[in-house]
């Protein structure tokens, strides 16, 4: 396996977050909470209906978290973001929402940040 | 102390007007930036998710009956449809209600002397109370619904009880079941508040449903989208875009 620093270099997630910025910001803004989107996504219609599988609380939770945080996060946030990102949607881009936000493109962007970081998938794990 | 009737003056007047001018801007200044940050998109892309150039994107692609129920079945309305109505209803009572109220129309008459159409009384007051119904609605959908909580913030409520403001107030004020005077101001104020902050917060959905959904193409466009998000694109400033001469560069737009 890769090894992997237990250092965080949040000025590199910071400089992708404000190359973004105008699209994080308005999609996180633009999303107002409904969960109409929940059903258009199939891992959370197969888990039981789980809200964790919602594609707004997983770009909320992941992409969302980091621009609240301005990049701020330590290793063990980002290892929670890669579960989001990597475990919980596998990017189908099925997902549909009525204000026309991009949550697969957010959780693509998420996922870019993570492998900045070296924070990756772990199939050898669970 | 400032009486009851400068300040019921003040917002009727100077705070009236501050708000419009305040909310047009605002408006502006978002459409502005959106052109801004998107680009056209060249004839050339690919798209993978449109089907026929001519239809919309995710449009049935044999026109059976068969294929139009099973379509309807997955779009939002068929899988949300009491969602689907009562919010229909919301935004449309919402718009239709202040914009063709008799007493608006008047007030605007009085000042400008021009007029629009107004719907009944009775009408609006139905719409009131369906606006205020649907609130109602989505609070509790809110409040008791395991995953909208689960992505619910204070905001939300806040932004709710702003919408709601205005027609709570109003349908107290027009039938004179409190104090009118003091009645009557808060409705000016909290409209006047939801004006100021529509353009920056969550509100700003109103303006950006139909952009995303008309002007960007993805697989719920409306329409053919044309415009496309400049991604990594460089920041948008006010200077930049009236002294820059990307102002001119009408291919872009
Ligand atoms: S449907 Fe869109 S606006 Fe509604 S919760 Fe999902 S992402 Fe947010
Ligand atoms: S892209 Fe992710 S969130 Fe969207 S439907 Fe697929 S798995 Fe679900």
């Amino acid at each position: 396996m890769k090894e992997t620093t237990d250092t965080v270099d949040t000025g590199k997630i910071r400089t992708t977050l404000n190359k973004n910025k105008a699209q994080i910001s308005l999609s996180l803004k633009l999303c107002v909470h409904c969960t109409l989107c929940a059903e258009s996504c199939f891992l959370y219609m197969h888990r039981e209906k789980d809200p964790v599988y919602m594609p707004s609380h997983k770009f909320i939770n992941s992409l969302g978290r980091l621009y609240k945080k301005k990049g701020n996060i330590d290793r063990k946030g980002l290892e929670e973001i890669r579960e989001v990102v990597w475990d919980r949607c596998v990017l189908c881009t099925r997902c549909y929402c009525p204000m026309g936000i991009d949550i697969p493109g957010m959780i693509a962007l998420t996922r870019g940040i993570c492998r900045d970081q070296g924070v990756l998938p772990q199939f050898d794990e669970e | 102390m400032i009486s009851l009737d400068l300040f019921h003056d003040f917002v009727r007047g100077p705070l009236a007007l501050s708000a419009f001018l305040i909310f047009f801007t605002g408006t502006a200044y978002q459409v502005l930036r959106f052109f801004y940050l998107s680009q056209k998109i060249k004839k050339t892309t690919h798209n993978p998710f449109r089907l026929s150039p001519t239809t919309a994107v995710c449009a049935p692609p044999v026109k059976s009956t068969a294929r139009r129920i099973s379509f309807f079945k997955g779009t939002i309305a068929g899988v949300h449809p009491v969602m689907t109505v009562i919010t229909s209803l919301f935004h449309t009572c919402l718009i239709a209600a202040p914009l063709f109220l008799l007493g608006h129309n008047n007030l605007i008459d009085e000042s400008w002397g021009i007029s629009f159409f107004s719907l009944p009384e009775g009408i609006t007051d139905i719409m009131t109370v369906m606006v205020i119904g649907c609130s109602l609605f989505f609070l509790f959908r809110r409040i008791f619904s395991p995953r909208v909580r689960s992505i619910t913030t204070l905001s939300d409520y806040l932004i709710l009880l702003l919408t709601a403001m205005p027609f709570i107030t109003g349908f107290l004020a027009f039938h004179q079941t409190t104090a009118y005077k003091p009645m009557i101001i808060l409705h000016m104020l909290s409209g006047e508040i939801m004006l100021i902050l529509l353009p920056f917060t969550k509100l700003v959905h109103m303006l950006f449903f139909f952009i995303n959904r008309f002007l960007i193409p993805h697989e719920n466009s409306f329409g053919r989208g044309t415009r496309t998000w400049y991604f990594g694109g460089p920041k948008f400033s006010f200077k930049r875009w009236y002294f820059g001469k990307k102002k001119f560069d009408i291919d872009n737009w």
